[in-house]
C-alpha cells in the first residue's frame, strides 16, 4: 500500500499538465502520449486503490474512522475575528460512496485520452486543459473537505469551458457559455450553503484540543450543554463531520434543533433545496437540463465522453455526499418531489430522445432519462434504491462513454450526425453495427448488461420505499417503467433507420470515407463492452465496495426520519 | 415463523450442476463459435444441438421419477438482501428441455438446407444458439429475476432472428415491433417482480411459494410474517396488490405468448426465416408465457386468474377469426398460433394447469410441423423464382395442387392439420378436449356470464377447422395456379419435393402429432402426460384464493366429458364440412382463387385486418406518442430552454440598463459633484487669498464660534 495514494492520483495528471505546458512546441506530437501515459498511470493507481479498499471495513458514513486511505493535513487557517478561526484541511479519503465514482472517473478519463488521439489543432492547450480537467474531476470525488471539494468542483468548469468553446462544433461559443453560466449558478447556490454550513458545524476534535478535552463525545456534550460557547468552537469544512448532526452548534442557522429560518421556513429545508438545485443542474434533472444537449452536441467527442461519463455523476455524488447526508430530514421532507422529478425526467428525457434527429442529441436526452433513475433511487431512501442510484451512475458512465464514442466514430468520418441521412449502414460497417447494437441494447437496459442491474435495483427500492420508510408512493416506479419501453423505442428506431434496410447515405462522397472501426477505436470499445457486460453479470464486484457504506447511509436517512 | 434465509440458503454442491451447465453451455458455445465458423456453421451448430438433445433426453429418463432437483446459490447481495439463483429440475423442466432441444435440433437440420445459399448463415446459426441458450435458461432457472433476464434475452434473439434479413425494411420494422411490444409486457412482469420483492424480499420461486402460505389477509391488507436473519419481519401491502401482482406477472405472458392486447407482433414476426417461425414463433418461445404462468400458477389469486381466462378466450377467438381470410400461408399459421396460445392461457386461467401444459406440448409438435411443411413449400416455390419470374412464394394464390408435386409434405401437413383441428386420433384432440372440459366445468361452477369463456373456446374449435382445411384445400388440391399467374406453363415441372434435410424433421413432428404417442387412449386424463402432471394447490390466502378444479367430483367430470367431446368433435367436423364446401377443388371460390380479391364485406375486412387492432396501434397510439414526443421536444427547446435563454437575455438587458444608469446617473452624479465642488472651490478660492491676516481673522472667528458652542 502506497502512502498518499490518493494524492498521487490527483497530482499525476496535474504534473503531466505542467509538463505539456513546459514542453516546447516542437515536441507537439508527444503531448497526446504524455496525456495517455499519465492517465494510464492514474488508472493503475486507482485500480490499486480499489483493490486495497476493503468494502466490508467501511463504517458509518458520518464517522471519519470508516474512511480508508485518509490523508488529512491542515492546509491553511486564519483568524477572522468574531467569525472564528477559518481553517481548511487538505482532506482526502475513500469510502464506499466515492470509491466507485473514482474508479469510473479513472476509466473514463483514460478512454477519453485515447479518444483525444486525433485532436489536430492547438494540441498544447487541449492536452494541458484535458489533464487539468482530469485532475479536478478526480479531486472532486475524493476531497472530503467541503472547501477543497468546492475548489475542485469550480476548477472543472474552467477547462471544460475552453475545451467546448475552442475545440467544439459550429455553435461552440454559445454552448460553452451556456454550460459555464448554468453550472456557475448552481455553484453559487452550493457556495452559499457551504458558508452557512461552515457557520453551523464545528470540529469536535480540534475544539477538544483547544479546550483540553480528548474525548469527542465529551466535547459534543460540552457544546450541547453550552459549556463550550458557540464562539469558542473551531469551525470546520469537514464533510464527514457535517453528516453527523451532533456536530452542529446548537442554535446555529443550520442546526437541527433551534435552527434558523429563512423566508419563514426552516433554514435546513432551504439549504437542502439550494444544494439540490445546485447538483440537479449538474446531474441534470428536468427542468435544469437544457444546457446538456447543446453542450454535448457542440463538444468534441472526448469531451462529450467526459461530460456524460463523469461530470454528470458529480451531480449525483454531490447529492449523496452533501444534500442527503447533511440534511436527511429535509431530504425526507422533499422526497416526494425528488422522486417526482426523477420519474418526470425519465419520461421527459425519453420522449425528447424519441423526437431527436441528431444522434448525439438523442444520446444526450437519453442521459437525462437515465439520470432520472438516480434521483428516483435516492428519493426512495432504501438500500436497494440508493445502491441502484450509485450503480446507475457507474453503469451509465460506461454506457454513455460508449454511446458518445459511437457518435464520434460517425462524425469523424462524415461530419454529419443526422439520423435521416443514413440507412443500412450494417452493410457497409458490420463491425461498427455490432458495437452500436451492444451499446444500444446495454443502454435500453437489456439484462446481462450493467444498466439492467442498476435500473432493476432502483425500481425495486423505489417500490419498497412506501412500506419501509414511506418516502415515495408505489406508483412512481411503476410509471418509471414506461421509460424502459420508450428507451427500447428510440434506440431500436434509430438502429432500424440508420443501420438496417438498404444501404444509402445522403452524400455519395461519404461512402469512401465510411471505413469500419479502426484498431484505436477497438481499443476503446472492446474494454468498455467487456466492462459493461462484467458489471451486468457480476454485480458483486461493485456491490462489495459500496454495500456497507450505502447501508450506513440509509441508516442515517432512516434515523433522521424517526427523530 | 418461517425463516427467509433457510428458504434461500445455498445448497451443498450437487454434481447435477455440471449437467445443467452443459445444457446451457452447449448452445452458448454454438452462439459464440459460429461467429467464426463461417461455412462450417450449419453442421457444427446442428451437431451441438444434437448433443444437447441427447443430454436432455438422458436427464429426462434418469430423473423423471425422482424428487425435483433444486440447486441454489448466491448471485450478489445488496445491503442485507441476497439475490440468488436457483436451478430446478422437475418434470416440467425436464420435458421442456427435451422439447426445446429436440425441436431446436430439428429446426437446425431443416435450416441446413433452408439457409444453404444465405451468405450470412453462420450468423443465423449463431442466433439460433443464443435463442436455445436463453430459452433453456427460462426453463431451468427457478428464480423469477433470473428467469426475467433470460426472458428478455429470448426477446433479443427473437429480435435478431425476425430481423435477420435486415435489408428488407418490413423485416427490420417487424423485429422492432416484436421487441418493443414484448417490452411492454416485460415491464408489466417487472412490476410484478417489484410487488413480490417488496412483500417477500426474494425472487426464489420455492421461497415465494413457501412464504405465500404464510401470508394472510388482515383488514383488506396483504400481510406476511416471517423472519429474516432471525429478525421478525412484517410486510404489508394493500390487498389489491396481491391481485395486481398476479396480473402483472401475467402481463409478461401476454407479451411473449402474444395475447390480447399485445398479440399484434406475432403475425409481423413471420418476416423472419420460416424455420425460425417454426421454432420460436410457434413451438417454443411463444409458449414461454404459458410456461411462466405454470411456474407462478399457485401465486395467482382468483381475480388474476379470471383475467387470465378472459384474455386467453378472447385471444383464441379473435385470432381464429382473423385466420379465416388471410392470403399468406404463414399469416394463417401465425394467427392460428395466437389462437392456440389463447387456449393454453385460457386453460391456466380456468385452473386447468395440466391441460394447458399438455396443449403446450402437443401444439409444439403439430404447429412446428405445420410451419416446417409450410417452409418446405415456400422454399421449393422460391427455387422457381428467377430474375424474370417474381412472385410471392408465401401467397396462397400461387399455390394449389401441390400434393401431386410434394406428396410427403402433403401427408405431414395433413396429419398436423388434423391434430390442430382436434380430430380424434391426433394429439390436438386430447389436449384441446381436456381444456374445453375444464373450462366448461369451471364455468358451470361459476355460472352465469362465465359461460362466455368456454363458448368462445367452442367457437374457436369451429373456426380452427375451417381455416386449417381451407389451407389444406387451397394449397394441396386442384391444380397448381402459379403457371397461369406467371404465364409460364413449363415452370410446374420444375417443382420438386424437398430433400431429406427438409422432409425428415417434418416427418418426425408429424409422427409426434399422432395421439398414440401420448398413450393409446381417447381420454386426455388417461394419457401418460396428464398422469404425471397434476394440478397444484393454490397457495394464496383464503379470501383471494381461486376456485380449484380439484374440488370437483369425479362424477361431475365424467358426466361432462362425453358431452364436451361430442360437441367439440361435432364442431370440428362441421368446420371441415364448411371448409369443404367453400374450398373443395370444384367449388366456385377455388376455381377463381388465383385472382381472389381481398374480402369486401365488413366481417371479411375485420377478419383480414385482425379487428383493425394494428391500425389502432399504429395510426392512433404510435402516432400520438410520436406527436407527443415532437411537441415535448418543441416545448423543451422553446419553452424550457427559452426561459433559460430569456432569463439570460433579461440579464443582458438589465445589464445595459445598469450601464446606462451607471453612465448617466451615477457617473452623472459624480460629474455633478465634481462640477459642483469645482464651483464651490472657485467660490471659496477668494477666501484663500494668501493674506495671513485674513487667515488669522477667520481662525479667530471660528475659535469664538467654537467656544460659544462649547459653553452653551
Amino acid at each position: 500500500m502506497i502512502q498518499g495514494l490518493l494524492t498521487y492520483i490527483i497530482f499525476t495528471p496535474l504534473l503531466a499538465a505542467l509538463i505539456v505546458l513546459l514542453l516546447p512546441k516542437r515536441f507537439e506530437s508527444t503531448y497526446r502520449l504524455i496525456a495517455l501515459v499519465a492517465l494510464g498511470i492514474t488508472m493503475l493507481l486507482t485500480l490499486l486503490a480499489v483493490t486495497a479498499f476493503d468494502g466490508s471495513a467501511s463504517g458509518p458514513v458520518d464517522q471519519e474512522s470508516s474512511l480508508q486511505m485518509v490523508e488529512k493535513t491542515e492546509w491553511f487557517s486564519m483568524e477572522l475575528g468574531s467569525l472564528g478561526k477559518f481553517s481548511v484541511d487538505y482532506f482526502l479519503g475513500a469510502d464506499g460512496i466515492n470509491i466507485a465514482m473514482l474508479l469510473l472517473a479513472a476509466i473514463v478519463l483514460f478512454i477519453g485520452a485515447i479518444a483525444s488521439w486525433n485532436i489536430k489543432q492547438k494540441k498544447k492547450g487541449y492536452f494541458a486543459l484535458y489533464l487539468l480537467l482530469s485532475a479536478s474531476v478526480l479531486g472532486c470525488f475524493i476531497a472530503l473537505d467541503f472547501f477543497l471539494f468546492y475548489l475542485f468542483f469550480e476548477l472543472m468548469l474552467l477547462p471544460m469551458y475552453f475545451l467546448i468553446g475552442v475545440w467544439g462544433g459550429p455553435r461552440k461559443e454559445y454552448a460553452a457559455i451556456k454550460f459555464f453560466i448554468y453550472t456557475l449558478v448552481g455553484s453559487i447556490l452550493i457556495l452559499i450553503v457551504m458558508i452557512g454550513l461552515y457557520n453551523s458545524v464545528y470540529d469536535p476534535v480540534k475544539t477538544g484540543l483547544e479546550h483540553g478535552i480528548t474525548s469527542v463525545e465529551q466535547v459534543q456534550l460540552a457544546v450541547e450543554s453550552g459549556e463550550i460557547k458557540a464562539d469558542e468552537v473551531v469551525k470546520t469544512f469537514n464533510m464527514i463531520y457535517m453528516a453527523d448532526q451532533t456536530n452542529y452548534i446548537p442554535g446555529s442557522l443550520l442546526a437541527e434543533l433551534d435552527g434558523g429560518e429563512v423566508f419563514g421556513r426552516s433554514a435546513r429545508w432551504i439549504a437542502f433545496l439550494a444544494l439540490l438545485i445546485g447538483f440537479a443542474i449538474k446531474l441534470p434533472s428536468f427542468p435544469f437540463h437544457t444546457w446538456l444537449p447543446i453542450a454535448h452536441v457542440e463538444a468534441p467527442t472526448p469531451i462529450s465522453v467526459v461530460l456524460a461519463g463523469i461530470l454528470l455523476k458529480v451531480g449525483g455524488y454531490g447529492l449523496i455526499r452533501t444534500a442527503f447526508s447533511f440534511f436527511p430530514d429535509s431530504a425526507f421532507h422533499y422526497s416526494w418531489m425528488i422522486g417526482f422529478f426523477g420519474v418526470f425526467s425519465i419520461l421527459y428525457g425519453a420522449l425528447n430522445a424519441l423526437a431527436q434527429k441528431d444522434i448525439k442529441k438523442l444520446i444526450a436526452y437519453s442521459s437525462v432519462s437515465h439520470m432520472g433513475f438516480v434521483l428516483l433511487g435516492l428519493a426512495a431512501m432504501t438500500v436497494e434504491g440508493v445502491s441502484g442510484a450509485i450503480y446507475q451512475m457507474f453503469s451509465h458512465g460506461l454506457i454513455a462513454t460508449m454511446l458518445f464514442l459511437i457518435a464520434g466514430v460517425l462524425y469523424d468520418r462524415t461530419n454529419d450526425r443526422l439520423i435521416e441521412n443514413y440507412s443500412g449502414l450494417a452493410h457497409k460497417l458490420p463491425r461498427y453495427t455490432v458495437v452500436v447494437g451492444i451499446a444500444f441494447f446495454a443502454s435500453l437496459g437489456l439484462p446481462g448488461f450493467s444498466g439492467f442491474i442498476a435500473e432493476l435495483l432502483v425500481l425495486l427500492g423505489a417500490f419498497k420505499s412506501s412500506s419501509i420508510i414511506g418516502a415515495i408512493p408505489e406508483w412512481m416506479p411503476i410509471v418509471a417503467t414506461i421509460g424502459l419501453v420508450l428507451a427500447a423505442g428510440y434506440y431500436l428506431w434509430t438502429l432500424q433507420k440508420m443501420f438496417l434496410g438498404k444501404y444509402w447515405v445522403k452524400d455519395s462522397s461519404w461512402t469512401e470515407k465510411l471505413n469500419d472501426i479502426t484498431t484505436r477505436e477497438y481499443l476503446m470499445f472492446v474494454p468498455l463492452a467487456a466492462l459493461i457486460l462484467w458489471f451486468g453479470i457480476f454485480p458483486d464486484t461493485l456491490m462489495n465496495l459500496i454495500n456497507t457504506s450505502v447501508e450506513s447511509f440509509v441508516v442515517l436517512l432512516n434515523e433522521a426520519t424517526n427523530r | 415463523m418461517i425463516e427467509l434465509q433457510d428458504l434461500i440458503a445455498p445448497t451443498a454442491f450437487n454434481p447435477m450442476i455440471y449437467w445443467v451447465l452443459a445444457l446451457l453451455g452447449v448452445p452458448m458455445i454454438s452462439f459464440i463459435s459460429n461467429f467464426f465458423t463461417k461455412g462450417k456453421a450449419p453442421v457444427w451448430a446442428a451437431l451441438l444441438l444434437l448433443i444437447n438433445t441427447l443430454i436432455s433426453v438422458y436427464l429426462a429418463f434418469n430423473y423423471w421419477y425422482g424428487e425435483p432437483i433444486s440447486i441454489k446459490g448466491t448471485w450478489f447481495s445488496v445491503g442485507d438482501t441476497t439475490f440468488g439463483y436457483s436451478l430446478y429440475l422437475d418434470r416440467l423442466a425436464l420435458i421442456m428441455t427435451v422439447l426445446v432441444n429436440g425441436i431446436s435440433f430439428l429446426v437446425h437440420v431443416f435450416s441446413v438446407e433452408y439457409m444453404r445459399t444465405d451468405p450470412r448463415k453462420a450468423r443465423y446459426f449463431s442466433y439460433l444458439g443464443l435463442f436455445t441458450f436463453s430459452m433453456l435458461g427460462i426453463i431451468l432457472f427457478h428464480n423469477l429475476l433470473v428467469m426475467f433476464m433470460f426472458w428478455e434475452l429470448v426477446g433479443l434473439s427473437s429480435f435478431l432472428l425476425i430481423g435477420f434479413w435486415f435489408e428488407k425494411k418490413s423485416a427490420s420494422l417487424a423485429a422492432n415491433k416484436a421487441f418493443i411490444i414484448n417490452r411492454i409486457g416485460d415491464v408489466g412482469l417487472l412490476s410484478g417482480l417489484m410487488i413480490l420483492f417488496a412483500q417477500f424480499g426474494t425472487f426464489d420461486l420455492e421461497a415465494l411459494k413457501a412464504l405465500m402460505v404464510f401470508s394472510e389477509i388482515e383488514d383488506g391488507n396483504w400481510v406476511t410474517h416471517f423472519t429474516n436473519n432471525g429478525q421478525q419481519v412484517m410486510n404489508s401491502l394493500d390487498g389489491r396488490w396481491l391481485s395486481a401482482a398476479g396480473i402483472a406477472l401475467f402481463c409478461g405472458a401476454v407479451g411473449k405468448s402474444a395475447q390480447f392486447p399485445l398479440q399484434v407482433w406475432l403475425p409481423d414476426a413471420m418476416e423472419g426465416p420460416t424455420p425460425v417461425s417454426a421454432l420460436i414463433h410457434a413451438a417454443t418461445m411463444v409458449a414461454a408465457g404459458v410456461f411462466l404462468l405454470a411456474r407462478v400458477f399457485v401465486l395467482l389469486d382468483a381475480q388474476a386468474l379470471e383475467v387470465v381466462a378472459a384474455v386467453g378466450a378472447a385471444t383464441a377467438f379473435m385470432a381464429a377469426f382473423a385466420a379465416l381470410s388471410q392470403f399468406d400461408i404463414k399469416k394463417v399459421l401465425a394467427y392460428s398460433t395466437i389462437s392456440q396460445l389463447g387456449y393454453m392461457v385460457m386453460a391456466m386461467g380456468v385452473g386447468a394447469y395440466s391441460a394447458g401444459l399438455f396443449h403446450l406440448i402437443t401444439h409444439a409438435f403439430f404447429k412446428g410441423g405445420l410451419f416446417l411443411t409450410a417452409g418446405i413449400i415456400i422454399h421449393q416455390l422460391h427455387q422457381l423464382e428467377s430474375d424474370k419470374i417474381k412472385f410471392n412464394s408465401q401467397d396462397l394464390r400461387v399455390m394449389g395442387g401441390l400434393s401431386k408435386y410434394m406428396p410427403i409434405t402433403f401427408l405431414c401437413f395433413l396429419i398436423c392439420a388434423l391434430a390442430l383441428a382436434g380430430l380424434p386420433g391426433f394429439s390436438g384432440f386430447l389436449s384441446k378436449d381436456a381444456i374445453l372440459l375444464n373450462a366448461t366445468a369451471w364455468a358451470g361452477q361459476k355460472g352465469g356470464g362465465y359461460y362466455i369463456i368456454p363458448v368462445l373456446g367452442y367457437i374457436t374449435v369451429l373456426f380452427t377447422a375451417i381455416y386449417i382445411f381451407r389451407l389444406v384445400f387451397l394449397v394441396f388440391t386442384r391444380e397448381f395456379r402459379l403457371p397461369k399467374i406467371v404465364g409460364e406453363s413449363g415452370i410446374a415441372s420444375k417443382l420438386k419435393e424437398g430433400n431429406w434435410l427438409l422432409i425428415a424433421p417434418a416427418i418426425i413432428l408429424a409422427i409426434l402429432s399422432v395421439s398414440i404417442v401420448f398413450g393409446a387412449n381417447v381420454k386426455a386424463e388417461n394419457t401418460w402426460f396428464m398422469q404425471f402432471f397434476s394440478v397444484p394447490i393454490y397457495l394464496v390466502p383464503e379470501a383471494y384464493a381461486a376456485f380449484s378444479l380439484v374440488d370437483l367430483t369425479e362424477e361431475t367430470i365424467k358426466g361432462l366429458h362425453s358431452w364436451v367431446a361430442i360437441v367439440s368433435i361435432g364442431l370440428a367436423a362441421i368446420g371441415l364440412i364448411v371448409s369443404y364446401f367453400l374450398y373443395r377443388p370444384i367449388s366456385k371460390k377455388a376455381l377463381v382463387f388465383q385472382d381472389a380479391p381481398e374480402p369486401r364485406g365488413p366481417l371479411g375486412r375485420l377478419s383480414l385486418n385482425h379487428w383493425y387492432q394494428d391500425d389502432l396501434y399504429e395510426k392512433v397510439i404510435a402516432k400520438f406518442i410520436v406527436l407527443q414526443s415532437k411537441s415535448i421536444a418543441w416545448f423543451d427547446e422553446k419553452v424550457i430552454d427559452g426561459i433559460v435563454d430569456g432569463f439570460a437575455k433579461i440579464h443582458v438587458v438589465f445589464a445595459h440598463i445598469v450601464r446606462w444608469f451607471d453612465k448617466y446617473i451615477i457617473d452623472g452624479f459624480v460629474h455633478l459633484t465634481v462640477f459642483a465642488s469645482g464651483r464651490v472651490g472657485q467660490a471659496t478660492r477668494s477666501i484663500q487669498s494668501g493674506n495671513v491676516q485674513t487667515y488669522i481673522l477667520s481662525a479667530l472667528v471660528m475659535l469664538v464660534l467654537l467656544l460659544l458652542w462649547l459653553v452653551f
